[in-house]
């Protein structure tokens, strides 16, 4: 029972990360294109920085349940996937250091860091998802299926970005995000691109077998009502980081604080 | 170099790195809060100033922690499985408890103050920097409670499959943690005191503009450092004591021979003498309003003392960690058994990555912290947060 209740913990946090996590990973590949001068790159930078790090803490979660909730799945999962996994996480630097030096300083290295980074930690998801969904899951899969669905997935990944982008700007970029995603609402754009990820890590999840590889009983019996006593404050926060940031990201004129 | 010796120098730069960070973010949160406490109460216009200058410090750093943390999370799991399989009971568990617990709600609140500032009222984001901060110990704890174990395993017993727990407030009690705890706390409070004693001396030495600022900034620091010195001595004795009781070969590492632990134990005891005894002349000189800005030699010292406390923490956290070798969970696992079974090749491409990854990383965050520090608190808002 309790291990039944760490899976769905699992599987919600690694759903929470792709969806949320993948719209500003998306969001930031596509950089150059949203924003075609420096003015217009400030402008998409500051729609996801306010949302990158209440978003990536759902993969940093993930990791933590994996290591704390299923250690066999873990140590299944982390040797196998040994390259994918040191580039994702060297991408995700890359594109923090990106995005979090673009907060002070306009350079351009900061939006290649940036796009680059999304880049790496987009195909990186892309190759880790397209294995497990091929059941693959000791080793680096290859072929020529794995790198379609992984590039299918990257593609996903920049979809949800441009959805994510057309809830958070205006002006041209905005139009850019509209033109390349259909006549559709914006929000119910995003709300297909969040649905079809969420679909893609389920049937991932479902081709992992998590039968042996949990923690002991002894841990997860207080592990796991400790963690659902503390969700609500998790989802909380989110909520909150969602409404306060709700408005879109509107053009400062010259000469205003916003310019330098 | 063999791997093992290959994947330990990874863990040591990534954890000595991440560390470090830490060691001041978790200082400077305490003292921001409570500047924005004084701020948002009193309605103080300087010390909202003083409140978003060190504050932007306190992020640059803050990112840096995170960072080289998540390299720390997915290399247990890469190069270290043999750890989680043998002890993923307990150490795993409290992982993840500092993952979901603390750190969780820490980033998410953190964005919320960072980015938040003229969208939430004054006193929702000065209740966010206090979450930030606490959720900030409780991270600290939850990661030493893993910490506490691999020093002194206690609460759990061998099964067939790995270690077992047995008796979880044993586990959350462990002196080993509980003393690590106070005098990380300790120690972070005296970096941070440094460093906003030596910034606003550099300052105050290039006689900008900013005397008043600089000249409190200064005198907070001091006062902030003296008493956590005593503190961290206090708790650092204890330790001492403690090592003695359940680490007789980290004693004997540290009372005799040339080894690493030795000598990290020595180098630390020599950097806190100094802060020690030159902290007595700075509360002196620090009671002087005119001392404070006038003293120019004063002002030298102080810059030249940042380094001390990264020295102590850094020889400090060498001499509790090497002292532990060759056990990884002591007297239960080696180290050389908790090493994942990957090839060479696998270890030395995460190896160079990594390394490579963060030379670039502590490059820019220098050169960042240095670029705000030099420039002064700011008369207007930060550029990008107005666009927000």
């Amino acid at each position: 029972m309790t291990e039944t209740l760490a899976a769905v913990l699992l599987g919600f946090f690694a759903t929470g990360y792709l969806v949320l996590g993948g719209a500003d990973i998306g969001a930031g590949m596509l950089l150059p294109f949203l924003g075609r001068d420096e003015r217009e790159r400030r402008r998409v930078v500051a729609a996801i920085v306010p949302f990158f790090l209440a978003h990536e803490v759902w993969l940093v979660a993930t990791a933590g349940l994996l290591i704390g909730a299923f250690p066999g799945l873990e140590a299944r999962l982390f040797p196998g996937l040994f390259p994918l996994i040191v580039a994702l996480v060297a991408g995700w630097i890359v594109r923090d250091v990106g995005l979090w030096a673009r907060t002070q300083v306009a350079h351009v290295a900061c939006d290649v860091a940036v796009t680059a980074g999304s880049w790496t930690v987009a195909g990186a998801w892309g190759w880790i998802l397209a294995g497990l969904l091929t059941g693959v899951t000791d080793s680096v899969a290859g072929g020529a299926g794995v790198a379609l669905i992984a590039a299918v997935v990257v593609g996903l990944f920049a979809v949800h970005g441009l959805a994510f982008a057309r809830l958070r700007l205006t002006g041209r970029p905005l139009e850019r995000a509209r033109a390349v995603t259909g006549g559709a609402g914006d929000r119910a754009t995003f709300a297909v691109t969040a649905a079809m990820l969420a679909v893609l890590v389920v049937a991932a999840g479902a081709r992992i077998g998590l039968s042996g590889s949990a923690a002991d009983d002894a841990t997860l019996r207080l592990l796991v009502p400790a963690l659902y006593a503390v969700l609500p404050l998790l989802l909380a926060g989110q909520v909150v980081t969602w409404r306060v940031f709700r408005h879109r990201v509107a053009a400062v004129a010259p000469g205003q604080p916003g310019e330098s | 170099m063999d791997v093992l010796e290959l994947a330990r120098l990874q863990f040591a730069l990534t954890a000595g790195a991440h560390f470090l960070f830490v060691a001041l973010t978790l200082g400077l949160a305490t003292v921001v809060a409570v500047l924005q406490t004084r701020a948002t109460v009193g309605r103080s216009e300087i010390h909202g100033r003083m409140t978003r200058f060190w504050g932007r410090l306190y992020v640059t750093n803050y990112a840096m922690g995170i960072l080289t943390g998540l390299v720390m999370e997915f290399q247990l799991g890469l190069n270290w499985s043999g750890l989680t399989h043998f002890a993923g009971n307990v150490v795993g568990a409290s992982l993840a408890m500092e993952t979901l617990v603390a750190f969780f709600v820490e980033s998410t609140f953190l964005g919320l103050w960072i980015f938040g500032r003229d969208k939430l009222n004054r006193w929702a984001h000065l209740a966010a920097i206090w979450i930030v901060t606490l959720t900030a110990y409780a991270s600290a704890y939850w990661v030493l409670v893993a910490n506490g174990f691999m020093q002194h395993p206690v609460g759990a017993a061998p099964g067939p499959d790995g270690l077992r727990l047995t008796d979880a407030a044993a586990v959350l009690t462990n002196p080993s943690t509980l003393q690590a705890f106070w005098h990380v706390l300790a120690g972070a409070l005296v970096t941070a005191g440094f460093l906003l004693a030596g910034v606003s001396a550099w300052h105050l030495l290039r006689r900008t503009p900013e005397q008043e600022f600089f000249g409190r900034s200064l005198r907070i620091g001091v006062f902030v450092a003296a008493p956590a010195l005593f503190l961290s001595a206090a708790t650092g004795g204890r330790q001492l004591q403690l090592i003695e009781e359940i680490q007789p070969h980290k004693w004997e590492a540290f009372s005799g021979g040339a080894g690493l632990a030795r000598v990290g134990a020595l180098l630390m005891l020599t950097a806190f003498a100094a802060m020690f005894f030159f902290s007595f002349l700075n509360v002196a000189l620090a009671l002087s309003r005119r001392v404070i800005v006038t003293a120019r030699l004063w002002h030298v010292a102080l810059i030249a003392a940042i380094p001390l406390p990264y020295i102590a923490m850094i020889s400090g956290w060498v001499f509790r960690e090497v002292g532990r070798q060759p056990w990884v969970v002591d007297g239960l696992l080696t180290t050389r058994d908790a090493l994942s079974d990957v090839s060479p090749a696998a270890i030395r491409f995460s190896f160079v990555t990594f390394v490579g990854v963060f030379a670039v990383l502590i490059a820019v965050n220098g050169w960042l912290l240095a670029r705000q520090a030099r420039r002064g608190p700011d008369p207007v808002a930060a550029p990008l947060e107005v666009l927000v």
